[in-house]
């Protein structure tokens, strides 16, 4: 009868389809519990794989003779995956994640020390100068932008306190509330950063947190899957945060002319990282892949081809010109990193609590 | 007769097993990791915690979040069950014109959910929808926000969770014995009269059983209040997923969770105890299939229509747009200016153009199939077992078994890495983090609720007779349920196999955490392609994908339904109900075949009768 035969075949195909995976699963487990097993693919974890960066990143490593799988998650899924795996690691090389993000891997010694052939040519200051656990690759800035062809550059603030305490920007910038994410938390970092005192609430001043308070009353939340772009060419907002990096592509299709707000003290910068993780069998893999992506060369190519901006001074060359200008004339914040780390978590929870709109 | 005698129970080997295996999973998979994961966070260094009630009680702003989702909840299962079960009346009950076009237009919720489906309605009703844009160049004084907050969120949410009603309540509808209404009929009762008085309080077990799935959905609400809600309106969902991703926090988020969880067992506990109460089994020997209902009253059967219609339009538009925005440039979609020219292919070919762009597609379907089918098998058992015999362990079991209900999926996911990521004895010495088994165990978990929820619905309107003829006739208890329980229960068993295959397919919560590497599930895939600082077609990537993903589930309907709707009315016609789905037994279409299927098994009807 038909409802037999459908029973049976669906009975079957469990059973088959389980011994695939099972057997899938021992031959991997068999793989990983070995711990010599030198060869095989290498697994790059990275939050760094979005606008064809991972494809690119495969085939030119291909070339190189590395053979790599890319796995792309976001920061902090990705730094609370390999944190969840640091018994039985399943990645072998993470890249992408910022600092902070790299400072909690390195507490919970999820990542081990490797000098790349390429140290000398970066600044071990904007990676790990203690340890040298990671090493820097990519920098960007976390700019407030606006449309010049909209908001003339006179008629834009000077300092980032003023979009609140102006009332004529209420409602008229942009505030990313999913404090989860890399970019809103940075935001925090930065907002926070000028008012750290150890008397205060959670290391920080009462007047910090008016600031923090302010920036999110007197914003427009962003709308779940609406380019801030979008919302300022169709006059939503005015104002808006972004990583520098998004900004040519930007103009790009929206036909804006970004200008970029400057304040005295700058603005936070982030730096994408590199790093072997704790405990993997392809250590000899690792470092190779390591070696050849954080080199002059293939740092140069990257950013030509995603107009990042590297801190490989060999490759800074290759950087393109008006990236390498943007960068250049916005100041950095001091950020103190290593404490940031530390609190961002009951930073985030106590604005996540008190102060979101 | 149900059995709360223990020595009973323990006497069927069949049941024996059954308890062996499930307290086995449960203590495996359920408990031991949820608790090692709770235990850490809730006692840090081994004395208790009350961080997180005080900064929950403190914050204004999670008490607010935390009233809005239960006011959403407490809304919608009033909403859902109204329109829910209007459409199920008009499809399925009344003699409606074109209810077969109607049905196709209320199953669009079936294939698609989520951002997606917010941001349908958003383009539609929302600031700079085109019916605002309309509506405004006749009434410039309208607001233009005058579609976001409580009403909006309530309005998108009620049309997108009516699946259940129209897939459970449907085939509960079909199962009614026609005799009693035409009884009530010849009696003089009014249409209106034997809907209240026969028809749904026959329903009542399946319309508790979806209630609290909508109450569920109500409080987990994420998406919908993030892109309608506006700043008046947010609900709890985004903030434990932002806290269920910092350590730091996690313990506020299962706090959060856990009472959105208990206020989901409570109503749980309150309709088991009504479920109880009543039985859900005609007496009725020889059942008659339902014919459709003519509405007597003209201006009543011109209002309903009228209705109907207008339902359907607000259904179908947003799936309509979707499948048009997917063909659409997205500075054209997000800008609102929609030309010929902006029309594009191009969408399609970033998305065909991706490397391997149909593993994701293959590796998904495998899981979920695998998933859905497991859970429906083993539920099966459980659920018959647990309806049988009642008795404090079983009743602690299925409370156990609700577990992934009351915490967070991403909290699940994370326990199961921790506590597997060494050999375990419990699952002879293996480690399952970093295989590809760890991901489809987690599939099974999450679907557990809802599948055991269902099915013991479905088992409720299954009358003992039958079993109690199958043992006086020789068959033995796996024989008995093979043939006798489970083709009662099969229309229901695929439906849950359908939906929990529909809605595992995107999943990104779960796998996040638990793929292998080189078996990258369909959700992270979609992510990808649509993350990312300069990823601008972000939005029209996701429609691409989408419709992609209504054409997969829509197959899978078809796969249930159609398939299963005719092979039911061929059996059904063997044996000897050819009237079974009167009106549409006739059809070939994967349109309407949910009644047809489900009254091919009509030998009994499900209308309250006095206790035996």
């Amino acid at each position: 009868m038909h409802k037999r035969t459908f029973t049976t075949a669906s009975v079957a195909t469990i059973i088959l389809s389980t011994m695939v995976l099972a057997s899938c699963a021992s031959a991997e487990s068999g793989g990983s519990e070995g711990g010599g097993d030198a060869g095989g693919t290498l697994i790059v974890y990275t939050n760094s794989n979005s606008d064809g960066r991972g494809e690119w990143v495969t085939a030119q490593a291909k070339e190189a003779g590395l053979d790599i799988e890319i796995v792309g998650l976001g920061g902090a899924d990705l730094a609370n995956r390999i944190v969840a795996e640091k018994n039985n690691p399943v990645g072998d090389v993470v890249f992408g994640l910022n600092n902070m993000f790299f400072e909690t891997l390195k507490s919970e010694e999820a990542v081990t020390a490797y000098e790349p052939a390429w140290s000398a040519e970066v600044d071990q200051e904007s990676g790990d100068p203690e340890d040298g656990v990671f090493w820097p690759l990519v920098e960007q800035a976390i700019v407030t932008v606006y449309d010049t062809n909209k908001t003339p550059e006179a008629d834009a603030p000077t300092e980032l306190a003023d979009l609140w305490e102006d009332s004529a920007y209420d409602g008229r910038y942009e505030v990313n509330t999913a404090l989860g994410q890399a970019t809103p938390q940075l935001v925090l970092a930065g907002l926070l950063a000028p008012y750290l005192d150890e008397d205060g609430d959670l290391g920080v001043s009462d007047e910090g947190w008016e600031q923090v308070e302010g920036y999110f009353a007197h914003g427009s939340p962003a709308e779940e899957g609406t380019d801030l772009y979008a919302r300022m060419t169709r006059g939503d907002v005015d104002f808006g945060v972004l990583p520098s990096s998004g900004i040519t592509s930007r103009d790009a299709e929206y036909g804006t002319k970004t200008g970029v707000i400057s304040p005295a003290d700058g603005v936070p910068y982030v730096t994408e990282q590199i790093a072997v993780i704790a405990g993997t069998p392809r250590q000899d893999a690792a470092e190779e892949f390591i070696d050849w992506f954080g080199s002059a060369e293939t740092q140069g190519a990257f950013a030509a081809e995603f107009a990042s901006y590297p801190v490989n001074e060999g490759a800074r060359a290759e950087a393109l010109p008006e990236v390498v200008e943007l960068i250049e004339s916005l100041p950095k914040q001091d950020i103190d990193y290593a404490l940031t780390r530390e609190n961002i978590g009951a930073w985030v929870e106590k604005t996540e609590l008190e102060y979101l709109p | 007769m149900r059995n709360s005698s223990w020595r009973a129970m323990l006497r069927s080997p069949l049941v024996v097993i059954v308890l062996v295996v499930l307290v086995w999973f449960v203590a495996t998979f359920l408990v031991l990791p949820n608790a090692n994961l709770l235990i850490s966070t809730f006692f840090p260094e081994g004395k208790i915690s009350v961080r997180a009630l005080e900064k929950l009680v403190s914050s204004e702003r999670a008490l607010k979040s935390l009233w809005h989702s239960f006011a959403l909840a407490a809304t919608l299962a009033v909403t859902v069950n109204v329109v829910g079960i209007f459409i199920v009346l008009v499809t399925d009950y009344f003699k409606i014109r074109g209810s077969r076009v109607l049905w196709l237009g209320y199953a669009t919720t079936l294939i698609y959910g989520g951002i997606v489906l917010a941001a349908g309605y958003n383009f539609i009703y929302g600031k700079n929808g085109f019916i605002t844009n309309a509506a405004l160049k006749v009434f410039p004084d309208i607001d233009p926000n005058w579609f976001s907050g409580y009403f909006a969120v309530v309005v998108v949410m009620t049309l997108a969770t009516t699946t259940n009603h129209m897939l459970f309540l449907g085939s509960s509808l079909a199962k009614i014995d026609y005799q009693t209404i035409e009884a009530a009929r010849n009696m003089g009762a009014s249409t209106w009269r034997i809907l209240w008085r026969i028809v749904l309080p026959a329903l009542r077990p399946m319309i508790f059983a979806v209630t609290v799935l909508t109450f569920l959905t109500g409080l987990g609400a994420l998406t919908a209040p993030l892109v309608l809600g506006g700043t008046d309106f947010q609900t709890i969902a985004p903030m434990i997923l932002t806290f269920s991703k910092s350590s730091g926090s996690r313990d506020l988020a299962a706090l959060l969770a856990i009472i959105l969880g208990l206020a989901t067992i409570v109503l749980l506990a309150m309709m088991n105890r009504v479920e109880k109460s009543g039985t859900y089994f005609s007496v009725a020997k020889v059942a008659t299939p339902l014919q459709k209902q003519r509405i007597r009253n003209p201006l009543a059967n011109a209002l309903v229509h009228v209705a109907a219609y207008v339902l359907f339009v607000v259904y179908a538009l947003p799936v309509l747009l979707i499948v048009l925005f997917s063909f659409l440039e997205s500075t054209a979609i997000s800008t609102g200016t929609i030309t010929w020219d902006a029309f594009t292919l191009a969408n399609y070919a970033t998305v065909f153009g991706t490397p391997a762009v149909l593993k994701p597609f293959v590796v998904s379907v495998v899981y979920s199939a695998l998933a859905s089918l497991i859970v429906v098998l083993g539920m099966l058992f459980v659920a018959r077992v647990f309806q049988k015999h009642r008795n404090p362990v079983t009743a602690l079991l299925e409370y156990l078994l609700h577990i992934p209900w009351i915490l967070p999926t991403i909290l699940i996911a994370l326990a199961l890495v921790m506590t597997f990521d060494r050999p375990n004895p419990l699952i002879g010495g293996q480690v399952l983090t970093g295989t590809t088994l760890l991901l489809l165990v987690a599939y099974v978990i999450i679907k557990i609720p809802f599948t055991l929820r269902l099915l013991k619905a479905a088992f409720a309107s299954v009358p003992e007779s039958l079993e109690d003829a199958a043992r006086i006739l020789g068959a033995g208890p796996l024989f008995t349920l093979r043939t006798v329980l489970v083709p009662l229960v099969l229309p229901t068993a695929a439906a849950i196999t359908a939906l929990n295959f529909n809605s595992l397919l995107d999943d990104y919560d779960t796998a996040v955490f638990l793929y292998h590497p080189l078996y990258e599930p369909l959700g992270l895939a979609i992510r990808a392609s649509t993350e990312g600082e300069n990823n601008l077609d972000a939005m029209s990537i996701t429609f691409v994908y989408t419709v992609l993903l209504m054409i997969i589930m829509g197959f899978t309907m078809w796969l249930v339904y159609g398939r299963g709707g005719a092979s039911s009315r061929r059996r059904g016609s063997r044996r000897g109900t050819p009237r079974a789905g009167a009106g549409l037994a006739g059809s070939g279409a994967p349109a309407a075949p949910v009644p047809a299927a489900a009254a091919a098994v009509v030998t009994v009807s499900p209308v309250p009768a006095p206790g035996p």
